[in-house]
């Protein structure tokens, strides 16, 4: 009995021992099983976070500039609408540290356009310099100054006709030291970008603006530094400057006056050149305020054609002679913030586009050619007259990313004086109607052309 | 041609003169968010201000620094706390936005503080080493006298004050990737802990239960641990400043909240947190 009692003991003590076996087998197989699970998901999570951090070196920003304008101007038909002004995704792309791509297309209803495209370098060793190549703002305080943060909706007139467009193809280097407040920009640009180079045929020759249309480089330079005026606030300050130049297309160059000319040969180069001196003061008076302003003053050129003979039944065409023009011009800005949500900015900005000459030359015939089968003659007109605008706007930030943004603009034209023996400046309109109104612009008055806007601004 | 019209111009001189005297009144809310090294002193100070200034409202969040001062740029916050001086670019972002060139208030010290498992038989590192350690080229614990294990990294993101500084300061250079980067200072420590080949870097508040690792300026200096004493005198290598950043100069119960941080009273509060004070 002793012994079968044993023998069942032993077998139970087998069958308990190989059932705990087993069990620790497929306890051992099922950690084995979790722990390659991990190290599976371990190995993923790796591969996720490195795509993670490729995507994180992409940057997506943007806004959209939704309007409504009013024109007062009499001949703008039709005077009110909704526009969209911007719709801008800007991508930047970080390759490295100290590399950084950008890319910002504009995708206006009609209008789809690149607008900035460039790659920036910095040194790695002072840690000072950066090269930019491609397509990017000129180096101005107004252009580089995003208009998402601009205070009146349009830049001065004044930057807006030296820089159309803004942007210019080309390379920058910026010198920004690490103790020192001054910043330097030296540029190299093709020059053409945004102008309109017309032919005897009236064809604009500078439509491919991804190439230039000379071998004239112009160079763009700017400085500024940064003055702390202690718990006041602080001045910035800096000038800048163009030199650039033209293929003259043309035999002959007019100046200002419309009175000099001078012979040139094809291909030698008109210049344009001038220089600008700026400030930003920024003071913590009463919840912030700043002045800001520019004067600029040089010589700009618009490029004219050489005259073209008669061939067979086409009559010959006279030259048009290039033309350059000196010209002056500034702006000042006035910013408040109203408590946290809320701007108020006022601006007034002056372009006279030809200081050599007045209201009461308009439409005098300054310029009379020996052959008028070879060059045109020229008469003084109204691009010639000086415009200043006074700009008032009131901002609401609605929340970080909603500007909503009321501004007026009252613009006003150099008066066109009687001189004996010219008639007045008139111009017609047409109505809304259709109805032709003749001389209904009459430039010795005040023609108006204030503009009413009212803008929602998105930005991410 | 020359016209400039002189009577509009007084006008508008008139209308600005006016709104001149527009300003935001002062509120009796304030609002502080930004470093996370900061975020626990910065609710100190605020519950015990709010006790005896029961009409203030005190919201403390954290996040970074470089959260709260684009919250003071985008008009979220009043007080960007920063465990870092405010970049240039940003300056320029709330000069655009506010005209303002931003008030800086510094309003502790702290010792950025190496953090090691206890477990670790380093005990001391000079500032090339950390630097080499963080870059990734030095990648072994045996490499600086340690056990023959591989290093484990922890830091912060890179909206970190702290993030920055110690980039800028120690490794002057780039992080390894292989540097895991958490959510604040309090999971940098607890990685550490769990972790006996961790290492991590933070303020030296967060400091507990954890090896202090002490750090030498290079291999002839002493090595020291932040102190009241090291950080005062300068001998510990890491020390920096901890901000406050305002958009424009405080006034009504701002001002009188800032003046009191900057009282013995607010900086005995930083002394008993486990920071350093300003003076």
């Amino acid at each position: 009995m002793k012994r079968i009692s044993l023998i069942a003991l032993i077998l139970v003590s087998a069958l308990f021992f190989k059932a705990n076996a087993q069990e620790t087998t497929v306890l051992k197989e099922k950690i084995s099983e979790v722990d390659d699970k991990v190290s599976g998901l371990t190995e993923r999570l790796a591969t996720d976070e490195a795509d993670l951090q490729k995507l994180a070196k992409i940057k997506v920003s943007g806004y959209i500039q939704a309007q409504w304008q009013n024109y007062e101007n009499l001949n703008t038909q039709p005077a009110n609408f909704f526009s969209l002004r911007r719709v801008r995704v800007k991508f930047t792309y970080e390759a490295a540290d100290g590399i950084k791509f950008v890319l910002q297309p504009d995708f206006s209803p009609g209008a789809l356009a690149l607008k900035d495209a460039y790659v920036v370098m910095n040194d790695h060793w002072t840690k000072t310099l950066s090269l930019w190549m491609g397509k990017f703002n000129r180096p101005n305080y107004e252009v580089e100054y995003s208009s998402s943060q601009r205070e009146i909706a349009e830049r001065s007139l004044i930057i807006r006709t030296l820089y159309p467009g803004e942007r210019a193809l080309g390379a920058k280097l910026e010198y920004n030291p690490v103790n020192v407040p001054f910043h330097l920009q030296f540029a190299l640009l093709n020059g053409n970008d945004g102008l309109t180079i017309a032919n005897s045929a009236g064809v604009n020759l500078n439509t491919n603006e991804n190439k230039d249309i000379d071998n004239y480089k112009d160079i763009m330079v700017r400085a500024t530094y940064n003055l702390s005026l202690g718990s006041f606030g602080g001045l910035d300050f800096g000038a800048h400057g163009y030199f650039g130049s033209l293929k003259s297309n043309a035999v002959n160059t007019l100046s200002s006056d419309y009175a000099t000319v001078t012979s040139v040969k094809i291909g030698d180069a008109v210049k344009r050149n001038w220089v600008g001196g700026e400030f930003q003061l920024f003071a913590d008076v009463l919840g912030g305020m700043s002045l800001k302003g520019e004067y600029i003053a040089g010589k700009n050129a618009t490029v004219g054609y050489a005259p073209v003979a008669a061939v067979g039944t086409t009559a010959a065409v006279p030259g048009v002679a290039n033309f350059q023009n000196n010209f002056a011009g500034y702006y000042l800005y006035f910013i408040k913030n109203l408590g946290k949500k809320n701007q108020f900015a006022f601006r007034y900005d002056y372009y006279d586009p030809n200081t050599d000459v007045t209201g009461k030359d308009v439409n005098v015939k300054k310029f009379t050619p020996t052959d008028a089968t070879v060059l045109k003659s020229k008469t003084v007109g109204k691009g010639d007259l000086a415009t200043s605008t006074f700009g008032f706007a009131l901002h609401h930030y609605f929340d970080d990313n909603i500007r909503i943004s009321l501004n007026y603009d009252i613009v006003q034209n150099e008066k066109v004086g009687s001189t004996a023996g010219v008639s007045n400046l008139m111009e017609n309109y047409t109505k809304a109607d259709g109805t032709v109104v003749k001389n209904g612009l009459d430039y010795s008055k005040n023609v108006n052309n204030n503009l009413l806007t009212l803008r929602i601004q998105a930005k991410f | 041609m020359k016209s400039i019209n002189i009577k509009k111009f007084a006008v508008v001189a008139i209308l600005l003169g006016l709104i001149g005297f527009a300003f935001a009144p002062a509120a009796d809310k304030i609002v502080v968010k930004g470093s996370d090294t900061l975020v626990i002193l910065a609710q100190k100070w605020a519950e015990v201000y709010m006790k005896s200034n029961p009409s203030v409202a005190i919201q403390v969040t954290g996040g970074g620094s470089g959260v709260g001062i684009s919250a003071l740029i985008n008009g979220a916050t009043d007080i960007a706390n920063a465990s870092r001086k405010m970049k240039n670019t940003e300056k320029e972002k709330l000069k655009a936005r506010y005209n303002t060139l931003g008030v800086e208030v510094a309003c502790a010290k702290d010792g950025i503080t190496i953090y090691l498992n206890p477990a670790n038989k380093v005990k001391e590192l000079t500032i090339k080493q950390l630097s080499e350690i963080f870059k990734g080229n030095i990648k072994n614990w045996k490499e600086v006298g340690g056990a023959n294990e591989d290093i484990k990294l922890y830091g912060r993101e890179n909206s970190s004050g702290t993030y920055v500084f110690f980039q800028e300061n120690v490794v002057k250079g780039d992080y390894a990737p292989s540097c895991q980067t958490l959510p604040g200072t309090a999971a940098v420590v607890n990685a550490v802990t769990k972790d006996p080949a961790g290492i991590g870097y933070g303020g030296a508040a967060y400091a507990t239960g954890i090896e202090i690792c002490k750090v030498k300026k290079d291999d002839n200096s002493k090595g020291s641990i932040p102190t009241a004493e090291t950080i005062k005198t300068g001998e510990y290598p890491i020390t920096r400043y901890l901000y406050m950043y305002l958009r424009n100069k405080p006034t009504g119960a701002m001002k009188s909240y800032i003046d009191w941080i900057l009282s013995p009273e607010g900086q005995k509060l930083v002394v008993e947190m486990g920071y350093f004070p300003v003076k």
